[in-house]
């Protein structure tokens, strides 16, 4: 009996060309960035960037065969599927830029506590009281352990000048 | 060395129980939490390891170190992502006994395995140190280009269900690990114009991406991380899957001393570290197995084998820097320089001069072990419960809090950005079946592969062929061969008995 070769039971290949893509276009930088410099400093990137090249090769040829024998097509659905999970997704991302590109005004506390509130939002959280217990706990446990243990070099916003002020 | 002195060590080392119990109870802190190094807490406890008398400041970095060792492991069992990147390999049994709602129990089976794997290579190391310290001198750089290259494959082949997959995502990782300056000229490459690259890729901020990152936006799909089936299970597990856990690794005693032993031979091979051990047992203990199909799907074997190496290593990193004067990894370079600060000259005089103080190292760390078992098991009950909590909450809090422990590492605000966009990387790795952990040991091992094969290409003038130029390096090449021959092999045997069953079948 032949496999079924209807567009419904194709595997979507398409998705397995983005790692690859990704390795492709970075192995072709790599050798860019190295051109001018001496056979030390680059042989190794060489070595590597060229058996990589060699075995995504390979792999795209498998592929192509694939795509030729009609067992697949170029959808990447594996990528956005399930779709109530892709809007979720998308918004811990671009809510991940924010916050780290709020930290250095807001200081590492005040952005934690924010982004947790926007965050728990974001994955459908509504209680107001869930919301600002899970949200505080974990901003508080950061300040204990990066501000006020480990001392390390985070930004430091209203509430961290705050509770300098208050404890110094 | 004597019974009498060992004796005296050995009681000695139980008398400082109360620098043993913090230096354990921060290493299981700093292992759970990926981004915590144990070198980068040293380093921070450097004022106070300098303060006090050796024998205190080594029991405790000792205990801490070891402790470290272990807790990575649980994170990795129940999230999977792992504390440090020895604990990769626990994620391929340890994290579906979990979706299973075998939690605890994989829980108690990687505590038992990494404790006495722990101790029973230390006690060894303690027996056969002369002969352990020569190991690393057969190795030079042409032999170690090979076994980098061979555990990169083995992680490759083990670690992706599609060896081609597997290859590409380390050979990929390989090629991220080379960004930055080189070693010799200090020129800068591929780093996108970030000044911030040139010291190359954050470890920290990878292993946060490739696996925190990434874990947190796919656990998004279920409500909770254990599959439906076993959230009863999960539910209702009290003290009896501690003792079912304990059973298991009483029974299953053989398997923790031999992968305990591959841990301790590969650990003292200076670089080649925990995450290429724990690979290397794994795969030993999948192809001894009666039934390797099982592997991956969550079964006991799986979490052992790697618990039990990566702990074995413990001892073996130790024994380059005791015996030859060469730290086996960044947290051995960190204990050395506490000793060379108290006077301490490393090396095989060590032996002779300071007895006490050398083989005192070993007995702290068995003895730490000891402290452990006691400390850590009854906690397996209480860890396994965050397994229950919904992802909805989970997944920002991993998310969140985890971009934050990139900036511990460099406390570069960049890394947090680098670990999002490992996180993505990640992702379609993890969605595709590029698996990630092979990518990770690539950007790992990328220095280090880079070291060894300038060296071996400078003292032959560029001659590739050096590479080929020794007997063991040979000997291990065509082992890396079988080992990615063996795959391609079974599955053409499996397709040849599955066609002459269906014609059989047919006719």
């Amino acid at each position: 009996m032949s496999p079924d070769r209807s567009p419904l039971n194709r595997a979507p290949l398409g998705a397995d060309l983005v790692i690859p893509a990704l390795a492709l276009g970075f192995a072709i930088y790599f050798f860019f960035s190295i051109a001018d410099l001496a056979w030390e400093a680059k042989a190794n990137g060489v070595l590597i960037g060229v058996v990589l090249i060699a075995l995504i090769a390979v792999q795209l040829v498998r592929l192509g065969i694939r795509l030729a024998r009609g067992e697949g097509d170029l959808r990447a659905d594996p990528l956005w599927q399930p779709r109530d999970a892709l809007w979720k997704r998308i918004g811990m991302v671009a809510l991940t830029v924010v916050f780290i590109a709020a930290l250095p005004w807001l200081g590492l506390t005040l952005t934690l506590l924010l982004a947790m509130l926007a965050a728990l939002r974001v994955m459908g959280v509504r209680k107001l009281s869930t919301l600002l217990w899970v949200s505080s706990g974990v901003a508080a446990a950061a300040y204990l352990l990066f501000i006020a243990t480990l001392e390390s070099a985070f930004p430091h916003g209203p509430i961290e000048r705050l509770l300098a002020a208050l404890f110094t | 060395m004597t019974w009498d002195l060992l004796l005296d060590l050995f009681a000695a080392q139980f008398g400082l129980w109360w620098v043993i119990l913090p230096g354990i109870l921060l290493g299981i802190v700093v292992g759970i939490l990926p981004g915590f190094s144990p070198q980068n807490t040293l380093i921070m406890l450097l004022p106070l390891t300098l303060a006090v008398p050796v024998e205190q400041a080594f029991a405790f970095m000792v205990a801490l170190y070891c402790a470290n060792h272990l807790s990575g492991g649980v994170p990795a069992i129940l999230v999977r992502i792992p504390g440090s990147g020895g604990a990769a390999a626990t994620t391929l049994d340890g994290y579906p006994m979990t979706q299973k709602g075998q939690a605890q129990q994989a829980l108690v089976l990687s505590f038992v395995a990494s404790v006495f794997g722990g101790l029973i290579t230390t006690l060894a190391t303690l027996a056969l140190l002369p002969w352990l310290s020569q190991i690393g001198l057969v190795l030079r750089s042409v032999e170690m280009v090979v076994v980098l290259l061979f555990g990169l494959t083995l992680i490759a082949v083990i670690a992706a269900k599609d060896t081609l997959k597997g290859l590409i995502a380390g050979f990929f990782g390989l090629l991220i690990g080379v960004i930055g300056t080189d070693h010799i000229y200090n020129a800068p490459r591929a780093t996108f114009g970030f000044l911030e690259l040139y010291d190359g890729v954050p470890i920290v901020a990878a292993l946060i991406g490739l696996f925190a990152v990434s874990e947190a936006l796919v656990m998004i799909e279920e409500k909770l991380i254990v599959a439906a089936e076993g959230r009863e299970r999960a539910m209702r597990s009290n003290w009896s899957e501690t003792l079912e856990g304990l059973r298991i690794s009483l029974q299953k005693w053989w398997h923790i001393v031999w992968t305990a032993f591959v841990g301790l031979l590969i650990g003292v091979v200076p670089g080649a570290g925990a995450s290429i051990a724990a690979f290397v047992a794994y795969q030993q203990s999948r192809m001894w197995s009666k039934h390797p199909e099982l592997y991956g799907t969550g079964i006991p074997e799986g979490v052992i084998a790697p618990e039990s190496a990566n702990n074995g290593v413990t001892s073996g990193t130790l024994v380059p820097m005791m015996a030859l004067g060469v730290p086996g990894g960044t947290t051995s370079a960190v204990m050395m320089i506490v000793l060379q600060y108290h006077g301490m000259v490393m090396g095989p005089q060590l032996f002779t001069t300071s007895p006490g103080l050398a083989y005192g190292v070993f007995v702290s760390m068995a003895v730490a072990y000891v402290f452990m078992i006691f400390t850590i098991l009854p906690l397996a009950r209480y860890m396994s419960r965050i397994v229950l909590i919904e992802t909805t909450y989970l997944a920002p809090i991993i998310i969140l809090v985890t971009i934050v422990a990139a900036f511990s590492e460099r406390q570069y605000l960049f890394d947090m950005g680098l670990a999002l966009v490992f996180g993505v990387i990640g992702y379609i790795a993890h969605k595709t079946n590029y698996h990630v952990t092979a990518m990770l040991i690539g950007i790992i091992l990328g220095p280090l592969f880079e070291r060894y094969l300038v060296r071996a290409l400078r003292i032959s003038e560029g001659d590739l062929m050096v590479l080929f130029s020794s007997t063991l390096g040979n000997t291990l090449w065509g082992l890396l061969v079988l080992s990615l021959a063996l795959p391609f092999w079974r599955t053409w045997r499996q397709r040849k008995a599955l066609a002459a069953e269906r014609f059989g079948n047919e006719s």
